[in-house]
């Protein structure tokens, strides 16, 4: 092409291979089959062979006048629109269309007089800025076109289909443990959202129907270098229709200071909210941007990405910065879940970051948030230790009323019963967390059978809590000063935490093994309470000389005395006590009432001759219906069955 | 994971400086030979940034280079304060009078500190868009011959600069408001038929209310030098660190947009003259201050030193496009004048496209290590209170 524009002929051969030249492109070009890019250069050249024609002509005067007829031609199609208050692509294919073919012409004569404009021609100079001029006005127009067609047709969409996980319950730690309650375990299942839902989530952003139209308008300005209006038009509408999603999403701007003054409640709702978000920024919101900059912007090198960059910084820094902010905050023991789930949304959106931002300029952009991931895991491992601190830490003064399961159990297991879900991430961050400790050499050994989740991290992690609380529940049980009390209150509450492991997925990381072990350590609570308990009153019943017949009235009298009375005190006390586990509480007393009543029945069938005095306050079947009182939690006082 | 390791290495040196502490009496001295190198520090930096020339466009004050050493000695003087603060000393001195209070408020500080560089961060995407408005206009008015067509396609996107530059100088929280105008102005269809009404931005704002100038105002709060005994002991650079932190973020507001920044120049920090490292602060700031005065006059702020010659550029070429269109035409000497003008303009626009993303990159350095050194203490601070039961 620069071939043409230097050599100018001046010769009437010349002229002649030009005219011929000219006939040949022109009939090309009514071939149809072209393809774009052919039928580009064709057109090209026609222009570039008109020019030379005409400036051969301008010697003799004539060929300026053809250019300025086309000029006049492309001025009417374009100021016809200066005067019409509708848009132009709102009034039709074919008028749009027409107009593009006016700007197009007319950038075609600008470049084309520029080409030539080392001639000092004061008329050709005349023409390029007549030229220059109806360009500007066409570039201005197209541009509104742009951003006409960007809000007419921009869409909205609902995130219905992104899965929240943010109905799940808060546990929160607090001293009183007022909140703490079993919930149902079905909860547990609420988390099955799926990390490969990338791909499907891509929608239009604006509507497919005039993406060929933004991507003409996008040709022709980046062709008369008008690409930076165009990008700065295109940039300031995608960012506004962002910057509402994002609202729309429910996500205020916060400042650091505020997210670190915020209380629990309200940071957890935004922390699930972030989770959520960004789950649909990233993965729907900016990949659907993402196809949109490239549909419209392809093939231009880096404009597409340095388009996205800047549609979607301010959004994104803001993102980052709630990030920053609950990740520098206190780190609480019920801040932990939510900030795993936090961790884990943006583990899984790192490729997707890594993809999006993939440019030099978006490496910034990537960097932030793979830092803000070390930061929330570091976060979440500092609330993992504040959770085993308040375990350890927590203290009484006074005894648990009754001896049932301690709160502090209920929102221990409650709490952990979540974590086999974050095995994965908690795995991964707990790995460095006290190295040595976690050496299976201390560990007791759990067997061949053991499965490998038993020698996880996370699996000695989570032992190491419940050991801790276990020694919290020793040092509670201290409190007591019934010894009996004692082990009601460890059998309680080891039994729970059997069956709080026993019956979730717990199982498998605690191993079998350890569940033995602890079974076996509550039954033996449970031993140890009948013979603190029993083992006096049960005394009074003893036959002293195997064999003889019958032992002295006095004796028995007093014997019987002593029964009743000690009877009466346990009943009186232990029915205040209480065994939550009904099925803990049936066994409990099946197995004191084998060992009371069986004593009291023989006591009395030896000595059938007194059976009938009055010292003889309670029937066999008194005392046993009695025993069935124990463990109620509600205190009660024996009558006479006489 | 770095945290950890670090608090590990930090309490073996800790356990280590006790012995010695206990053992040898000279330790103090090193402590007052540290104390006295970071203010000697202090005030060669900040003595340095006040003898910039002015004239030196590279170097100017509030220029953007000017901003990025600023922020470099920033982060130099914050390692070395945290060297002396966590190194060289028994820990559980910040749990003990007078540090016990000054150690939380510092850290109050920081946090105010975070919410400032995320404004200024901000500011400079704005800042970033007056830059490409300005290429617009330079690329316009690059074109020779000039015509009629580039001159009103140079005076769109001047409008569009200047009318943004002063929106966001007012009231930056609607500075959105300002990039769209410029797209909507003719057609005789009022604007609000194209687009939805609640089109003010959310993103560009720290937060609904939040006021760089109050924030950097609340900054100041009981900051005062320590007094009498503990002139001598660790409240000393305590007290230094806040001020340096304090005049860095109020610089920065000063010269960047940033949301509403009403008042900034009220706000004066209690810096004792007679300290030497605090002269060179206190004549950054006046000078500063100045500037501030003599812009407000003309009714537009925003200090940076690239902005300030961008808006002088535009208003000289702005009058170039108006005369343009009123003549058709104009003499050669004035197309020369302006061509050298939009040359000037061409260098602004090269001198923020090589420094904007380096200096929005050390900010987020500066947010990074503000946030780190405050979890540091954190951690010290729990560290101390675990170790020395509270009996005494």
């Amino acid at each position: 092409m620069d071939g043409c524009q230097s050599g100018v002929p001046t010769y009437e051969g010349d002229l002649h291979v030009v005219a011929a030249a000219h006939h040949i492109v022109k009939a090309l070009g009514a071939t149809k089959n072209l393809s774009d890019d052919l039928r580009k250069i064709l057109i090209d050249l026609d222009s570039h062979l008109s020019m030379i024609t005409s400036n051969i002509d301008s010697k003799g005067g004539r060929g300026l006048v053809d250019v300025e007829e086309r000029l006049d031609q492309a001025e009417r199609k374009i100021m016809r629109w200066e005067t019409d208050p509708m848009m132009i692509w709102d009034s039709g294919p074919k008028e749009a269309s027409d107009y593009l073919e006016a700007v197009d012409e007319t950038g075609k004569l600008v470049d084309g007089l520029r080409g030539l404009s080392v001639h000092e021609n004061r008329k050709q100079k005349e023409i390029l800025h007549r030229a220059m001029n109806i360009l500007q006005m066409a570039m201005s127009r197209l541009e509104e076109e742009l951003i006409h067609i960007l809000v007419r047709h921009g869409q909205q969409f609902e995130p219905k289909h992104m899965y929240s996980r943010s109905i799940r319950k808060d546990i929160v730690y607090d001293e009183s443990f007022v909140s703490v309650e079993d919930e149902p375990t079905k909860e547990t299942s609420s988390r099955n959202y799926s990390n490969d839902e990338s791909g499907e989530c891509i929608v239009d952003l604006v509507h497919a129907d005039v993406i060929p139209d933004i991507k003409s308008i996008a040709k022709v300005m980046f062709t008369s270098n008008y690409g930076p209006e165009f990008c700065e038009a295109f940039i300031s509408v995608q960012k506004e229709a962002l910057e509402r999603y994002f609202s729309f999403l429910g996500t205020k701007n916060l400042s650091i200071e505020d997210v670190l003054k915020m209380a629990w409640t309200c940071l957890s709702s935004k922390m699930n909210k972030w989770t959520w978000s960004m789950k649909i920024i990233i993965r729907v919101y900016l990949a659907s941007e993402k196809q949109l900059c490239d549909q419209v912007l392809g093939g231009l090198g880096s404009v597409s990405s340095y388009c996205f960059l800047e549609i979607s910084k301010a959004t994104i820094l803001c993102l980052l910065n709630f990030g920053e902010a609950v990740a520098m905050g206190p780190h609480r023991p019920e801040k932990l879940l939510r900030l795993l789930d936090m961790y884990e949304t943006l583990a899984c959106l790192l490729r997707d970051i890594d993809t999006l931002f993939s440019e030099e300029a978006g490496s910034f952009v990537q960097l932030q948030f793979h830092e803000l991931l070390e930061r929330l895991g570091e976060s979440a491992i500092a609330a993992f230790e504040a959770f085993r601190v308040a375990i350890s830490s927590n203290g009484s003064l006074c005894p648990f009323a009754g001896g049932g399961v301690h709160p502090l159990n209920k929102y221990v297991m409650n709490y952990i019963r979540m974590f086999p879900e974050y095995c994965n991430t908690l795995n991964l961050l707990l790995k460095n967390q006290h190295p040595g400790v976690a050496d299976r050499v201390t560990e007791p050994d759990y067997g061949p059978d053991a499965s490998l989740l038993t020698y996880c991290p996370m699996a000695y992690h989570l032992r190491s809590i419940t050991s801790c609380l276990e020694s919290n529940l020793h040092k509670k049980s201290q409190l007591y000063k019934d010894e009996a009390l004692q082990h009601i209150f460890l059998m309680n509450n080891i039994h729970y935490l059997v069956q709080k492991v026993k019956g979730s997925e717990l199982r498998l990381f605690f191993g079998d093994e350890w569940i033995r072990k602890h079974n076996a350590m509550f039954q033996q609570h449970a031993m140890n309470y009948e013979r603190a308990t029993w083992s006096s009153v049960v005394s009074f019943l003893k036959d002293d000389n195997p064999g003889s017949s019958s032992m002295s009235k006095s004796i028995f009298r007093e014997r019987c005395k002593g029964f009743s009375v000690a009877f009466e005190e346990v009943y009186k006390t232990q029915t205040s006590w209480s065994i939550p586990d009904p099925q803990l509480r049936e066994d409990l007393r099946i197995s004191t009432s084998l060992k009371v009543v069986l004593a009291y029945r023989n006591f009395l069938g030896r000595n059938l001759a007194y059976t009938d005095d009055k010292c003889v306050k309670h029937t066999v079947e008194h005392v046993e219906n009695s025993l069935l009182d124990l463990f109620g939690g509600l205190s009660r006082s024996l009558r006479n069955s006489r | 994971m770095p945290a950890t390791d670090y608090q590990a290495s930090f309490l073996g040196r800790i356990s280590i400086r006790r012995n010695q502490v206990i053992a040898m009496d000279g330790n103090h001295e090193q402590e007052l030979q540290d104390l006295e190198l970071f203010s000697k520090h202090v005030s060669e930096r900040f003595a340095e940034l006040l003898s910039s020339p002015d004239d030196v466009p590279f170097d100017a004050l509030l220029s953007i280079s000017w901003l990025r050493k600023l922020l470099d000695f920033f982060l130099c003087c914050e390692a070395e304060f945290k060297g002396i603060l966590m190194m060289g000393n028994d820990p559980s001195q910040i749990s003990k009078p007078p540090l016990d209070r000054l150690i939380p408020e510092f850290l109050d500080r920081s946090v105010k500190a975070l919410d400032v560089c995320n404004a200024v961060t901000t500011g400079l995407e704005s800042v970033r868009h007056y830059q490409k408005l300005a290429e617009i206009v330079v690329s316009a008015l690059e074109q020779k011959p000039i015509g009629d067509g580039q001159s009103r396609r140079a005076k769109k996107a001047l409008t569009s600069l200047m009318s943004a530059m002063n929106v966001d100088d007012k009231e930056c929280s609607a500075a959105k408001a300002t990039e769209r105008s410029w797209s909507f102005s003719r057609r005789g269809v009022s604007s609000k038929d194209r687009v939805p009404e609640h089109f003010r931005s959310v993103s560009n704002q720290v937060a609904k209310n939040w006021s760089a100038a109050k924030q950097i105002q609340a900054m100041t709060n009981n900051l005062v030098p320590p007094r009498g005994a503990d002139g001598s002991g660790l409240a000393s650079p305590v007290y230094t660190m806040s001020v340096i932190m304090v005049f860095v973020m109020w610089a920065l507001v000063a010269a960047i947009p940033c949301q509403e920044r009403n008042g900034l120049l009220a706000i004066h920090f209690p810096a004792p003259k007679q300290v030497n490292w605090a002269q060179s602060i206190i004549g950054l700031h006046e000078k500063i201050g100045e500037e501030w005065k003599k812009k407000e006059k003309k009714g537009t702020a925003g200090l940076l030193d690239e902005m300030q010659k961008m808006e002088k550029l535009g208003n000289i070429l702005m009058d170039f496009t108006d005369s343009f269109q009123f003549h058709g035409d104009i003499t050669d000497q004035k197309a020369e004048e302006a061509a050298a003008h939009a040359a000037e303009l061409a260098e602004t626009c090269q001198r923020m496209e090589e420094g904007l993303l380096p200096l929005q990159m050390q900010i987020r350095e500066v947010f990074h290590r503000i946030v780190k050194t405050r979890t540091e203490l954190l951690n010290a601070l729990d560290q101390v209170g675990k170790s020395s039961p509270p009996l005494l």
